[in-house]
């Protein structure tokens, strides 16, 4: 997939699940941990069909009987609550310098769709918790199709702004049942640590399973800004700043001590960790982040 | 026009950059991007963008004409400074002038030749010199009255006659004895009292007897003629006062026309009555503009 094909159409396409579908498609079922049998396998029951159901579940057979549409519903359902934490704070308007209307938000909101998808194929429940504007919006978790619409249209609607709500706020919203879950963090963890850090950490301690998603854009990383413009903090306001020349090996090396202290923490507690650029094409660095967790988990 | 015309005032003129400059630095100093990662940049003075666009172009336009104007004024105003000159009437000798500016001390100073108009006309028509006066004289001391006037050479041009003609102006009668009724002057210098009758009744005139006589005025002083220079000189100054008509003014009016060609200079004050109306009236705009803006 050529990577500004799919990278611009996350920035251009309004439609979330058409992404979705786009970057899924070399996927298939084979992202999600292998134990699993899969939808359908285990015949339970039937029940009918709605919109988003997958058309392979119809049972063409009964349709032709009924003359109305049956999805089988597999034997088992997954026990595994998937959580989808979005950072939506200020900062996520980050664009990328390099591709025009792409930021960090949209990125983040595809790939935690991408999840959301991948886990309502599975037959998981699946939750989202949007941090924007010193608060957290919950949405509790469910399974099947209409949840992910659900999640989807809220996903849609979240607009970046303000910065991570306090630790206590993100406690209350975390507090998960006893359930194993997988916690799917996607931000960019300019603030760590922070609420959100000392969160995720805590759920790890739990038990469940966190994986991170770190975002940076290619002018980050090269640290190749315009010199011509000052530059102000989104989050914290404060002093204007300035870019050039003589301050770049400083940017640099600031970063770096930065996203190594994240990177060790991470590693120290377990967390797998992906630092993404949002240039990359979406499914390899969903694939990347899976493949990651997978070999997380067998080295835990 | 000659560059030298023109007013110093025009060397204000770069003054007009100060609101360019304004109102250029006001556009430049509230401008920042977000940036996410702006917190791991080096705490530092963001540097003065240098764009070349101005905020409130109108207010800008009417601050300029306004200076414009003022400078404009100014300029019409108030003469132009020509430097050190010399002022030279057209025929003057060339070496003359030379040495007159260098003891001066105008030596590097441009010399103006004037037009013939502005000359002075001393000595455009030079008279022949003093009228010449035909005096006769009756005296025992005849040497002493040709030395007199031969004294007064320069500004007298005295011509003493051996007998009295119709030409004689002056008779000057030093003898005792009466004038032969025949003799006719228009003025006679008498010393002795008795030669004429006329005299006793004579009215008193800066300390001599006055009268007319049929043979002519005359003046009459005891101890004449006169042997020093301060007498001599009061007797010409009066034979010139009292008898002789005033000496016209050596040096005639100038007539000043104005010419058409000669350079009237910057300052005519033309534009004068224009530029205060249009100076107030932008001053007036520009007052509303920026209340306006300020609201």
């Amino acid at each position: 997939m050529p990577m500004l094909d799919s990278a611009a159409l996350v920035a251009h396409t309004g439609k979330l699940d058409l992404v979705i579908r786009h970057v899924l498609a070399g996927l298939g079922h084979g992202i999600h941990p292998g134990r699993e049998r899969g939808a359908g396998v285990e015949f339970s029951e039937y029940r009918a069909y709605a919109p988003g159901d997958e058309w392979r579940r119809v049972d063409w057979k009964l349709a032709a009987r009924a003359d109305r549409y049956f999805v089988r519903e597999a034997e088992r359902d997954s026990h595994v609550a998937v959580w989808l934490v979005l950072d939506a704070t200020a900062s996520m308007l980050e664009p990328s310098r390099a591709i025009d209307g792409l930021t960090k938000l949209h990125y983040a909101r595809v790939m935690l769709a991408c999840v959301a998808a991948l886990a309502q194929r599975q037959g998981d429940a699946f939750g989202l918790v949007v941090c924007n504007g010193e608060r957290a919006h919950f949405t509790p978790a469910a399974r099947g199709p209409r949840q992910l619409q659900r999640v989807l249209a809220r996903l849609n609607a979240v607009e970046a702004g303000g910065s991570l709500p306090d630790s206590e706020m993100l406690r209350t919203s975390l507090h998960f049942a006893r359930a194993p879950s997988v916690v799917c963090v996607a931000g960019d963890f300019l603030d760590w640590p922070s609420a959100l850090s000392e969160s995720m950490l805590r759920l790890r301690h739990m038990r469940h399973d966190v994986r991170a998603l770190c975002l940076h854009t290619e002018a980050e990383d090269e640290a190749s800004f315009d010199a011509a413009l000052a530059y102000r903090d989104p989050e914290q306001g404060g002093p204007v700043f300035r870019f050039g020349r003589d301050v770049r090996a400083a940017y640099t090396q600031a970063r770096e001590a930065h996203f190594a202290e994240v990177r060790r923490q991470c590693r120290q507690h377990d967390v797998p960790l992906l630092q993404a650029r949002i240039e990359q094409a979406p499914g390899e660095v969903l694939r990347a982040w899976m493949r990651r967790h997978k070999a997380g988990a067998r080295a835990a | 026009m000659n560059v030298m015309n023109l007013s110093l005032w025009w060397l204000a003129l770069p003054v007009l950059l100060l609101p360019i400059l304004w109102h250029r630095q006001k556009r430049e100093q509230t401008k920042a991007a977000p940036l996410a990662s702006a917190r791991f940049l080096p705490v530092s003075e963001p540097k003065q963008l240098r764009v070349w666009r101005w905020s409130d172009p109108l207010l800008l336009l009417l601050r300029c004409l306004m200076l414009l104007a003022l400078i404009a004024l100014l300029a019409d105003l108030v003469l132009a400074w020509r430097g050190d000159s010399v002022l030279v009437a057209p025929g003057t000798d060339a070496s003359f002038v030379k040495q007159q500016a260098l003891d001066a001390g105008f030596k590097d100073a441009q010399q103006l030749v004037l037009l013939d108009h502005d000359a002075m006309r001393t000595g455009a028509k030079p008279e022949a010199g003093p009228v010449e006066r035909h005096v006769a004289v009756f005296s025992e001391h005849a040497d002493d009255w040709r030395r007199l006037f031969a004294a007064a050479r320069g500004s007298w041009n005295i011509v003493v006659d051996a007998q009295p003609g119709p030409r004689t102006e002056l008779l000057v009668w030093d003898r005792p004895e009466p004038a032969p009724a025949t003799l006719r002057a228009p003025l006679w210098w008498v010393t002795d009292a008795h030669t004429f009758p006329e005299l006793d009744q004579a009215a008193r005139v800066d300390g001599m007897r006055v009268t007319e006589t049929p043979r002519g005025r005359v003046w009459q002083i005891a101890g004449w003629p006169p042997r020093e220079p301060e007498a001599a000189r009061a007797v010409f100054a009066a034979w010139q006062r009292l008898h002789l008509a005033p000496q016209p003014y050596t040096a005639p009016a100038q007539a000043l026309s104005a010419e058409p060609n000669a350079p009237a200079g910057p300052a005519s004050g033309a534009l004068r009555e224009i530029l205060a109306t249009l100076l107030v009236a932008l001053f007036v705009l520009e007052r509303m503009l920026t209340h306006a803006r300020r609201r």
